[in-house]
């Protein structure tokens, strides 16, 4: 059920990250919002969830990219599937589970998706990439969670299987 | 709670995502992506609609855009000014060659001529397209405009502004968006040389978003200001259009050629609207690949 809604969501954030986060400029990189909330929809409905939301939200940014298409999808996936695993839950409460993660998350996703570019043989520079553009997004990411965990949680609850209804 | 689909799911969506970026790599992905792409190109201009207007409402008082407009004035005034005097500089080159080529004929009377550029500007169609939004990688420097392929834009064209400062290529198109690699993208190589001094070189682009002018002879002299413009050479640009500006020449003794540092025709971050020049005479390659 969550994806009828999880689709517009992350079709919003993927146009939004285009039109508007691409000219935000904070401490010297930008958050990403894709990523973000693939990250905590994982956090809060599982791995499995997560890489479902990823890849619709991959398929949106590489519709927005003039990179080869799929960059964003697997990417996203991946990071989906992997933020909600389940020994993240041994990282201790969903706030340390959400902090550690969007951050780590966030790294993680930028360094694949480095990563599948080399291999694809665009031009990017490792160190500096990491430097001026996945480590100010991660650190953006890491302050923005509570946020877009809060709206997550607020869309879960009214999205959530009602008895007599069905999950997609 | 239950889960949307089950363990295997997300493995499934992973080999899918595999196999996106191998069919896109052949090519094959093609029709799938317009299709995708009628969803998400009126959602993009709606949105960055919005943006903008919203960027306008944010700017409260009326001195800010009282300022603002005089500043666009002056900024349109220089932008006319500097493109009066690339054109006259541009005739004062042409002129020098003419008379060149003018005296050479003179001093050869034997010898039959016909004039010829290595390739004309002369583009007969410019698509006007809005810059709609930023490339979603951040490891990439694209833009997204809002003409594709139903518009006749295709993958390769040259993207310039008003002024014909080059903006950079079109190297993805749906039908109703168009993706522009900037020449500033690390991976843009674009053939330039000095209107002045006729030096070749190329421009490429870098990770810190520099333009850079390489492969430049140790014995040219090259100086700063000098303007630099596309030089046609592989003939995939029309010729004269505007890179920049030498800001600075560094050779090193070690290296094979000089490089030289270009300040941007173009502010790359306040791009509004492009044009796309999508037909400009070519040199028929076809007659040298028979030869």
């Amino acid at each position: 059920m969550s994806l009828y809604f999880g689709i517009p969501i992350m079709l919003v954030a993927a146009v939004l990250q285009s039109v508007w986060l691409g000219n935000v400029h904070i401490l010297g990189g930008r958050p990403d919002l894709v990523l973000l909330l693939t990250i905590t929809w994982s956090i809060i409905r599982g791995g499995h969830e997560g890489a479902l939301w990823g890849f619709v939200g991959g398929v949106f940014c590489d519709l927005l990219s003039g990179s080869g298409f799929g960059l964003w999808t697997l990417t996203l996936t991946s990071v989906g599937l992997f933020v909600g695993q389940p020994w993240v839950h041994s990282l201790g409460p969903t706030v340390i589970r959400l902090a550690v993660m969007s951050a780590f998350g966030t790294l993680l996703g930028h360094i694949l998706l480095i990563v599948i570019m080399t291999l694809l043989g665009y031009s990017v520079n490792v160190g500096r990439a990491i430097q001026t553009v996945a480590g100010p997004a991660a650190l953006l990411n890491f302050l923005l969670s509570p946020f877009v965990f809060t709206f997550l949680v607020w869309f879960h609850r009214r999205s959530g299987p009602r008895p007599g209804g069905f999950a997609a | 709670m239950r889960r949307e689909g089950g363990p295997w799911l997300a493995w499934v969506l992973l080999i899918l995502a595999l196999l996106l970026i191998a069919l896109s790599e052949s090519g094959a992905l093609g029709p799938l992506q317009d299709v995708l792409s009628y969803v998400v190109a009126p959602v993009e201009r709606g949105v960055s609609a919005v943006v903008r207007n919203l960027g306008l409402l944010t700017r409260s008082t009326r001195d800010v855009q009282a300022l603002q407009q005089r500043v666009s004035e002056l900024e349109t005034s220089l932008e006319a000014l500097v493109q009066e005097n690339f054109r006259l500089r541009e005739y004062q080159a042409e002129n020098e060659e003419l008379r060149r080529q003018l005296n050479y004929t003179q001093q050869n009377p034997t010898l039959g001529f016909v004039g010829a550029d290595v390739i004309q500007q002369g583009c007969t169609t410019f698509p006007c397209g809005d810059v709609v939004g930023e490339d979603t990688n951040p490891y990439l420097r694209y833009i997204v405009i809002n003409v594709g392929s139903r518009s006749g834009v295709a993958p390769g064209m040259p993207v310039v502004t008003g002024g014909a400062a080059m903006v950079g290529r079109i190297a993805r198109t749906s039908p109703n968006l168009s993706y522009v690699q900037l020449i500033n993208d690390p991976d843009s190589r674009v053939a330039a040389m000095l209107q002045q001094s006729r030096v070749m070189g190329v421009v490429d682009g870098s990770e810190e978003g520099q333009l850079l002018m390489t492969n430049i002879l140790p014995d040219e002299t090259v100086a700063e200001g000098e303007t630099v413009i596309t030089s046609s050479i592989g003939g995939l640009l029309p010729r004269n259009l505007i890179l920049g500006q030498i800001e600075s020449v560094s050779y090193g003794e070690a290296d094979l050629f000089q490089q030289a540092i270009v300040r941007p025709a173009v502010d790359f971050r306040r791009l509004e609207t492009v044009l796309v020049i999508t037909d400009f005479p070519q040199p028929d390659l076809g007659e040298l690949d028979a030869q």
